[in-house]
């Protein structure tokens, strides 16, 4: 039988380092994409996540279940993620980096059945995509990410990002409007 | 391309963040009936959608990396939990010495060793330097003792005196 996040995290409590490792098994894989989706970048994705289970490993004992583990985790992550971002402003760095280009691709599209035109136009439509994400701010850019790429409703946004379902809508809008006019040229 | 950017479809402006949520579909009930309806008559909402429909999915960044990615990621993560772990329960030991149960134990403890000291060492600590003023007291005390015979010692100096005084009349 699969035991609960809460079941897990309440083991984990209790010093049950496989509880802990369950959680992580289960979360791995959509905190990497969540940190993806806002780095773009496998390698700082990978550290980003892996920090995030890291604080959660440490702080377990400030989890007060008034939200679920999923929602406070993954506000670690979202926090984190935003702290990179900030970090990242802070430091002038490349609007995009060649990397994303060459290892990600837009999800329409299966990589296999492209000609090269097709290639070098995703290529262009990924960084356009990306330059455009990077103009929005924090919250726009946090709450359209959770809402487009991961499907979170927007009361999970809401709590994620503690804040009204209100200004989640808010800031979802206006995000889709400023990238309607970024991107106009791909649809 | 130069064309689509300048004839941005634009909606109805209050129905707009509506559309929004419809397209993901976040409107339940009777919102969604209502925004289903305007938008079946509404030629410049429909646009709308449809340009949503088209370009939001390629926002969406598909990351796909190979299964030996995800066999360096756990075990590195293990890694860190491991040291993660360690410090932590260096640190819990650490904490839980200072448990509340344990302060009133090292509190009598403190009390305890200060009652033995102050008992058993009285005058362990006593300065045995005198002060100053001690010293010259000290210095003192033999002349003050010895009063007596400075005064006895006085009384022949003035008996030379006068015996020499004398000697000296006779002479004359």
């Amino acid at each position: 039988m699969t035991r609960g996040d809460e079941d897990l995290v309440a083991s984990a409590r209790q010093g049950d380092r496989r509880a802990f490792e369950e959680l992580v098994d289960r979360h791995e894989r959509r905190a990497y994409h969540i940190a993806f989706d806002f780095t773009r970048n496998r390698e700082d994705a990978k550290d980003l996540s892996q920090e995030a289970f890291l604080k959660a490993f440490i702080n377990l004992k400030n989890f007060d279940g008034r939200s679920s583990f999923y929602t406070w985790f993954y506000r670690i992550i979202v926090n984190l993620c935003l702290d990179y971002k900030r970090r990242q402003k802070r430091a002038p760095a490349d609007t995009f980096d060649e990397r994303v280009e060459n290892q990600v691709e837009p999800s329409h599209e299966p990589e296999k059945t492209r000609s090269p035109d097709q290639d070098v136009m995703a290529r262009q439509i990924s960084r356009a995509i990306g330059a455009a994400l990077e103009t929005l701010p924090a919250r726009q850019r946090t709450a359209f990410v959770l809402k487009n790429h991961q499907g979170l409703s927007i009361k999970e946004i809401a709590e994620l990002m503690e804040t009204a379902e209100g200004t989640v809508k808010v800031h979802l809008h206006r995000a889709v409007t400023a990238l309607r006019e970024r991107l106009a040229e791909f649809a | 391309m130069t064309e689509q950017i300048n004839t941005l479809i634009n909606a109805c402006g209050e129905m707009e963040e509506n559309l929004v949520l419809f397209h993901y579909g976040d409107l339940r009930g009777a919102e969604r009936n209502a925004v289903q309806a305007h938008v079946n008559n509404c030629a410049g909402c429909t646009a709308y959608l449809k340009h949503l429909n088209t370009l939001l999915p390629l926002t969406r960044q598909v990351d796909n990396p190979p299964p030996e990615f995800w066999t360096h990621y756990n075990r590195e993560l293990r890694e860190k939990l491991d040291s993660v772990a360690e410090k932590k329960s260096w640190r819990q030991s650490f904490v839980d010495f200072f448990q509340p149960r344990w302060v009133p134990v090292l509190a009598m403890a403190a009390v305890f060793t200060l009652a033995l000291t102050f008992t058993l060492g009285k005058g362990m600590w006593s300065n045995n330097d005198p002060a100053k003023e001690d010293v010259a007291i000290m210095e003192l005390m033999p002349v003050a003792e010895n009063l007596d015979f400075f005064a006895s010692m006085d009384v022949l100096d003035d008996l030379d005196l006068l015996e020499s005084m004398g000697s000296q009349g006779n002479a004359a």
